[in-house]
């Protein structure tokens, strides 16, 4: 197990480099550029960026500068926000997409599992097929929908949240939900099919034949092989919400990566969009190790070598 | 199965049509205002800049929320006046004008201090300009300083060429004739002797691109032989300080709008103490050192800039906001939600998404619709095939119902020539005195002239026919079976506005012309290069907003070999004409020699023109003091919160006509200075 983990870890920088060189050659084909604007620089002002930048040099040399900075971990300044380097900006701007990801994943995990749970419990019940038409909606209502509809009926009609901006709990509501809703919608649905599938697996049927009562059953065996699905399903879910999630963002206003990353590559800010871009293969690829490394703990038939 | 998914689609359209039923219910105009309008319990404006400003250095980005955001913590020589955006004093309390108008002397207050308490002298002048100038400073708006002598030499990294104990000269080597020798204006210096000298020759100062220069033009290769190449250094440009107190600009030639100019946030005073202290570093929120009427107190990029007003600032007893906190919310609705929750006071410039003009536009106390200085054109390639042939290119100008355009627009005004109408009236007036002459010069009927480049069906067919493309009636409509639409296209950036513009003028082309032109549509980085380089065929959107109050800021769109204008189209006899009325110190007969150089500018229409942009965004009546003068430029120390409704601003059509008794006296207070230097 220590072992693949290692050997798991290892691979994660080389893996980061590849992405990063394949987003720089994309950012370098991609026409355009960061210092052109409505209005034309004066000629002189582009030659001091393009000396300053390092723009006149071959392109073979700017791709070892730029991966010998990165390989000491230094993506260096933005070239959009002068001043501000991009360590400085992720630092900055993780712990809100952190913070609305993380809640939103906790609501949609608590709502989810319990709801795909009971659904599969009480198959083709009404709660099942309430409960999965409701997760149906949640699936297919996009958030950029979801979000002003929220906004309306308890912002604008009940006025118990604001509608936008960052600014204490009451703040987080409202995006919190919007965010949650797709997630609980998912999870409770693979929680139902792991579930019912699960359910009628000899194990089950054993653990039952032992005298256990349901309770156990459900909670000790069922559970764990039947959330399953979510787990592997929670790994790049959870990288991804906490890197940012553009729409939430920018329907509330809020500080997060993806908004900024988004921008990032509208405004060709190439060391910033490399450094969100390595970042975030680096969480994926971690919670992915993670969700394996679970794998092996909720379900006995899974070990790794 | 199938009756679930039916029932489940129709409880997404039963969701779907309350949401929108609900939604329009909570815009539709049912009270006065739009929303909450409470004023906050403290005395600090909430503001939406829009998008989350590059930089606090004043003087590297060239966005508007950073012109705003400048505009609170930095000052300048003079600042917008509120209404008219015209020049007011600030840090110079009075200022004279050469004969020229190429030499200015500046009175500084003598009790202006930085935010850190240091005193504001006229040698913090020169070290702004200095730095804004030098070629390591990667400022977006340097070109607005290029009037300043020898500027734009010390940008580029020029290099000026001494033989002996002298300089080569400009004017010996086919530079810009006309130069005028002036008298002595202000105290004599040597440094004043040295500027007003003829033009010294500067050539380039990279070594290979210079000895191309040099090969080039074999009177200079002769001249340049023995000599020696020096750098043009901060020093030479024309800034002065002649003493604490006074400063003097000298200029490569007579700019009558250059005082306007100087309030923009390139030529607002950046800190010496700070930049030199901590570098690039200077304008985090502990380094960071400012003098304008705000200083900074928080800065959470991305959420808000938090200013309060600074007691240092010279005019502290004046300022009525205890701060402003800049919201970055560049999504409309998003603003719009703000706005209606009461959560802000006012928003940017075009912060009403399109859709919701219709109603936002009935809250009469709230919306804010004026002319601005701004324009938005199709520019056409002359440099290809059919557009390089001027009756192609006025064809679609005269086939086109700008009224229409304007019509469906909602808040814009037609646009018939290349610069705005309503915006410097002086200049309005010379254009129609000039058109006048023009049209008793050419003979032409009163009524004839009337209709020059207003829609005209027929003449457009005449102009397509006679370029090769005749066009035909065909059925109800026309069509014009020659004319290669394979071949061109209407090319912008992506955005509602702009597709919207597009297809309505896509729409009228077929009707009137009979042709359909191709839309294209790409990422605005990607449109810039392809606008620029002149890839697009045919037409492309082209949006400019004036630096400045006065005509030449878009005449000189079309000026000179490489021009901003994105057409391809170059004119010596156009440009000729520019610098003849620049030269003119007579600011009526300058205007009209602008108007006159406009009318030829319209001969040849490289640029099809299409509306006059307005404003369009939301303040609570509650907000006085803020206007939506033609570049929504906000001077922040008129801006006040007024507590008793029944001083609220009402139906603020009226806004700039009506007098508001406390910026009146303010303004008043501002300009006596100036009004008895000029006695």
């Amino acid at each position: 197990m220590l072992s693949f983990i290692i050997r798991r870890l290892l691979i994660i920088i080389p893996m980061a480099l590849i992405v990063v060189t394949l987003t720089w050659g994309l950012i370098r084909i991609a026409p355009g550029n960061f210092y052109s604007g409505e209005k034309k620089l004066p000629a002189a002002v582009e030659a001091t960026i393009r000396k300053k930048y390092g723009l006149d040099e071959p392109w073979y040399k700017q791709y070892g500068m730029m991966m010998s900075n990165i390989i000491r971990g230094d993506f260096g300044d933005s070239v959009k926000y002068p001043g501000q380097s991009v360590n400085e900006i992720i630092r900055r701007h993780l712990p809100y997409s952190a913070t609305l990801g993380i809640l939103a994943y906790l609501l949609a995990l608590a709502v989810g599992l319990t709801a795909g749970t009971i659904a599969a419990l009480k198959q083709n019940g009404s709660f099942d097929y309430g409960s999965m038409s409701i997760a149906m909606l949640g699936l297919s209502l996009p958030n950029f929908v979801l979000g002003p509809i929220l906004v309306v009926i308890f912002a604008f009609m009940l006025y118990w949240f604001p509608p936008a901006r960052w600014g204490g709990f009451s703040s987080l509501v409202l995006p919190v939900t919007t965010l949650a809703a797709i997630y609980a919608a998912y999870i409770a649905r693979l929680t139902r099919a792991g579930m019912l599938e699960v359910m009628r697996s000899d194990y089950i049927r054993t653990a039952r034949a032992k005298g256990l009562d349901e309770k156990t059953v459900l909670l000790r065996h069922a559970l764990r092989g039947g959330i399953i699905p979510v787990v592997s399903f929670s790994g790049p879910a959870l990288a991804a919400l906490l890197a940012g999630t553009v729409v939430v963002e920018k329907v509330f206003a809020l500080p997060g990566l993806g908004d900024i990353f988004i921008k990032a590559v509208l405004n060709r800010d190439e060391p910033l969009v490399l450094g969100i871009v390595a970042f975030l293969s680096i969480l994926i690829m971690l919670f992915n190790l993670i969700v394996d490394i679970a794998y092996g703990y909720l379900d006995p038939r899974i070990r790794y070598e | 199965m199938e009756g679930s998914s039916l029932s489940q689609l129709r409880i997404f359209a039963a969701i779907f049509t309350i949401s929108s039923v609900l939604i329009s219910c909570t815009t539709t105009a049912n009270s006065r205002y739009f929303g909450r309008t409470t004023p906050p319990a403290d005395n600090v404006l909430r503001y939406v800049s829009g998008a989350e400003p590059e930089s606090l250095d004043p003087q590297l980005p060239d966005g508007q929320p950073e012109a705003r955001i400048a505009m609170a913590l930095y000052e300048g020589l003079v600042e917008y006046g509120p209404k008219d955006q015209q020049p007011i004093p600030a840090l110079a309390k009075s200022w004279e004008v050469s004969p020229n108008i190429d030499e200015f002397i500046f009175h500084l207050r003598d009790d202006a201090k930085w935010s850190d308490g240091t005193s504001i002298t006229a040698e913090d002048f020169v070290y702004s300009f200095r730095r804004g100038l030098a070629p390591e400073t990667i400022s977006r708006t340097a070109g607005l300083a290029f009037f300043i002598k020898y500027s734009e030499e010390f940008k580029g990294g020029k290099v000026f060429v001494k033989k002996g104990d002298s300089y080569l000269l400009a004017k010996d080597f086919g530079g810009k004739a006309g130069e005028k020798a002036s008298a002595l204006f202000g105290p004599e210096t040597d440094f004043n002797k040295f500027i007003k000298s003829p033009a010294r020759l500067a050539l380039n100062g990279d070594e290979k691109k210079r000895a191309k220069e040099i090969a080039a033009d074999l009177k200079l290769a002769a001249a340049v032989e023995g000599a020696e190449f020096v750098p043009v250094r901060g020093e030479d440009i024309g800034v002065e300080a002649i003493d604490d107190y006074t400063l003097r600009i000298n200029l490569r030639q007579g700019a009558p709008f250059f005082i306007g100019l100087l309030a923009h946030q390139f030529f607002r005073l950046v800190p010496q103490q700070a930049i030199e202290k901590h570098g690039k570093a200077w304008t985090k929120p502990q380094n960071i050192v400012t003098c304008g009427a705000f200083r900074v107190k928080d800065y959470r990029p991305y959420d808000a800039l938090i200013v309060e007003k600074d007691p240092n600032y010279w005019d502290a007893a004046n300022v009525h906001l205890d701060g402003i906190e800049f919201y970055p919310v560049e999504e409309l609705a998003t603003i719009m939600n703000l706005y209606k929750a009461g959560a802000i006071d006012a928003m940017q410039n075009h912060s009403v998404p399109s859709s919701w003009i219709g109603e936002i536009r009935q809250y009469k106390d709230e919306y804010l619709n004026f002319p601005e200085n701004a324009t938005s054109y199709y520019a056409m390639n002359t440099t290809k095939p059919p557009f390089d042939d001027v009756r192609v290119r006025k064809a679609f100008n005269l086939g086109l119902d700008h009224e229409a355009l304007s019509n469906f627009r909602k808040v814009t005004k037609p646009l018939y020539q290349i610069s705005p109408s309503g915006i410097v009236l002086d200049y309005d007036k010379s254009r129609q005195n000039a058109g006048e002459e023009i049209r008793k010069e050419r003979g032409i009927a009163p009524e004839e002239w009337e209709k020059d480049n207003r829609f005209n069906q027929i003449e457009a067919h005449k102009l397509l026919t006679t370029a090769g493309f005749p066009v035909q009636k065909d059925g109800n409509g026309f069509s014009c079976p020659n004319f290669p639409t394979d071949k061109v296209s209407i090319t912008y950036n992506t955005n509602e506005n702009n597709r919207s513009v597009a297809e309505f003028v896509q729409a009228q082309w077929k009707q009137n012309l009979g042709i359909t032109i191709p839309l294209k549509t790409m990422e605005f980085k990607t449109f810039l290069p392809y606008f620029k380089s002149l890839q697009y065929d045919g037409f492309a959107i082209f949006l400019w907003s004036g630096d400045y109050m006065d005509p030449y800021t878009f005449l000189s769109l079309q000026y000179g070999k490489e021009n901003e204008g994105g057409t391809g189209f170059y004119d010596a006899e156009y440009d000729r004409m520019l610098d003849e009325a620049n030269a003119e110190l007579n600011a009526q007969t300058r205007f009209e020699k602008l108007a006159r150089a406009e009318y030829y500018l319209m001969e040849q229409l490289p640029m099809l023109p299409l509306t006059i942009n307005a404003t369009n965004w939301i303040k609570k009546p509650y907000i006085k003091g803020m206007y939506p003068n033609p570049g929504t430029l906000l001077p922040w120390k008129f801006v006040y919160i007024e507590r008793d409704p029944a001083k609220w601003d009402k139906d603020v059509e009226n806004i700039m006509t009506e007098s508001d008794p406390l910026v009146e006296k303010q303004l008043e207070g501002l300009t006596r200075t100036q009004r008895e230097a000029l006695k």
